[in-house]
């Protein structure tokens, strides 16, 4: 990681030595914001975390609405037109350059690739992303949030999908309920220990624990399962010379990449098909950044249920196929580990909010890279975002780095 | 709060269930590629052809991968439920519920049979259970 960022610091801004921009305008994250994280805010809406979201991101980057000429954020309304992103423009009052009504474009490394190539390209110069969509809300057990024809009759359900890749890796390669239960532990722990976290406060868990709580959906106990509740979050992306001058170090975007299978939850997630799904992603993201795996300091990664971070221990490389289960559980993902893997105490135990908990994961890794992080992991220099997962069948990754 | 979901057909998926209410399976059929897939789709996922048709399918093959629900996704289930992915023997792979003695007993690689039982009016839904049940 030292030569990777010599490297990098040795450059002029501007002029990346990874993910080298062709025109010189190189994108990076200037501000983070995110509301707070519970598991009702019934005196709070959508709009007014959206607001909140995206007003603290603007001010955390030290700017004024007026310099933001980009929103790829959620607009819930009321007011504007609900789901038309273009509803920013009055509020921050200004026409905008660049904008986007896709939910999902609009929030984590998926957002953050659009805003920072409409940055690169120069279609906009300063792009806020993020929001706040409230999915909890009345809801049950969470789902892909329009009729299935084939997939809501049988009781299946964003747990259960993933259910089915587990117990199929856990079949091939001998994966561990202990193992998963490892994971759970470990990052619940961290979150036990973040004021910020939902479950604050609540634990510290053994793998035990995590063993003896109620099954909801073979191989997952209720502790390998992610928490579900409300909140926003929001980043603002610009370039490395309009950062000059900014209150924070800039944080640059060295690589990204993304990759999709089929669409959520309409057919089973089938571990032949998706068990390796983001490999491919990762090999692109890394080599754009000009890194290897072993250089990332720190991991930001989706974490649904236990299972997930150990199937992305394989695909982003830190060891071989159906070699996640011993991985994760050796300690490797803890916060003094070789592969720090949510420090916030992630979706297990810190926040899961819908779509923006994606945005979440790239809070994080700004933090750590700015050095302002609850658990700070040492000098860290690199981190890797990592959205989504198997069992819905798409992985979008983003590679950050400290500029000095 | 509402039960169990009930599928609605479209015109992709009418003659599934057609042919579910007879008591056949009958899958989507490719005859430009080959391939035979699940679910209905207007390309087909092998050559995005759009001529594909429905054969039947001898309703036998191997569980893929299997959850048992304890926590069903709402009401009208009757948890906990063994939640599986069956491969056809004959080409296809459909989400559906292997109902054994107990649920626990669904494991990966079982032989199962389809199984139709009515669930409304108009659908027929495929169950599957074990080939040879346990005695």
């Amino acid at each position: 990681m030292a030569a990777t960022l010599a490297a990098t610091s040795s450059a002029r801004d501007g002029e990346a030595v990874n993910g080298e921009p062709v025109n010189g305008r190189r994108p990076v994250v200037v501000g983070v914001h995110a509301t707070e994280q519970a598991l009702s805010l019934p005196h709070r809406d959508a709009m007014d975390l959206a607001l909140e979201a995206v007003s603290g991101a603007i001010a955390d980057a030290g700017l004024t609405p007026a310099d933001i000429d980009g929103a790829q954020v959620d607009w819930p309304g009321p007011g504007g037109v609900p789901g038309e992103g273009s509803s920013w423009a009055r509020a921050l009052g200004r026409d905008l350059r660049w904008t986007s009504d896709s939910m999902l474009d609009n929030a984590g490394s998926r957002g953050l690739l659009k805003a920072a190539a409409a940055v690169q390209a120069g279609y906009a110069d300063t792009v806020v992303v993020g929001g706040c969509k409230l999915v909890s809300r009345g809801a049950g057990p969470v789902g892909a949030g329009v009729p299935l024809e084939f997939a809501d009759v049988w009781g299946s359900y964003v747990v259960a999908q993933f259910a089915l890749v587990a117990a199929r890796h856990m079949h091939e390669y001998g994966t561990t309920s202990r193992q998963l239960a490892e994971v759970a532990a470990t990052i619940r722990n961290n979150g036990t220990t973040n004021p910020e976290a939902m479950m604050y406060g609540r634990g510290p868990y053994t793998a035990d624990d995590v063993l003896a709580s109620r099954m909801v959906a073979t191989p997952f106990h209720l502790l390998d399962c992610c928490i579900v509740g409300e909140g926003g979050a929001a980043l603002v992306v610009t370039t490395a010379e309009r950062a000059r001058g900014l209150p924070h170090p800039p944080i640059a975007v060295l690589g990204g990449a993304m990759e999709y299978h089929q669409a959520a939850y309409a057919n089973p997630a089938l571990h032949r098909e998706v068990g390796q799904l983001g490999r491919d992603a990762a090999a692109r993201a890394y080599a754009m950044a000009g890194i290897g795996a072993h250089d990332v300091d720190v991991f930001s990664l989706y974490d649904p249920n236990s299972f997930e971070i150990i199937r992305q221990l394989e695909i982003l490389g830190l060891c071989g196929e159906g070699e996640g289960g011993p991985l994760a559980a050796s300690g490797s993902i803890a916060v003094g580990g070789k592969h720090p893997v949510n420090p916030d105490g992630g979706c297990l135990s810190y926040a899961w909010n819908g779509t923006q908990q994606m945005t979440l994961k790239v809070v994080e890794a700004v933090r750590q890279l700015r050095g302002t992080a609850v658990h700070q992991i040492a000098d860290a220099e690199l981190a890797v975002v990592g959205n989504a997962g198997s069992g819905a069948q798409h992985y979008e990754m983003s590679v950050l780095g400290r500029i000095r | 709060m509402t039960g169990r979901p009930v599928p609605r057909p479209t015109p992709l998926s009418e003659p599934f269930w057609e042919a579910a209410r007879r008591g056949e399976l009958v899958i989507p059929h490719c005859p430009a590629c080959g391939l035979r897939f699940f679910v209905p789709e207007p390309a087909c996922p092998g050559c995005m052809s759009g001529d594909w048709r429905y054969e039947a399918s001898a309703g036998r093959g191997a569980v893929y991968s299997v959850t048992v629900v304890h926590r069903a996704p709402g009401p009208g289930f009757d948890a906990p439920f063994a939640l599986a992915v069956v491969d056809l023997d004959d080409g296809g792979t459909l989400l559906t519920h292997v109902d054994a003695a107990d649920p626990d007993d669904v494991v990966i690689g079982m032989r199962v049979r389809v199984d139709f039982r009515p669930f409304t009016d108009r659908i027929t839904l495929p169950y599957f259970v074990p080939e040879n049940p346990a005695r």
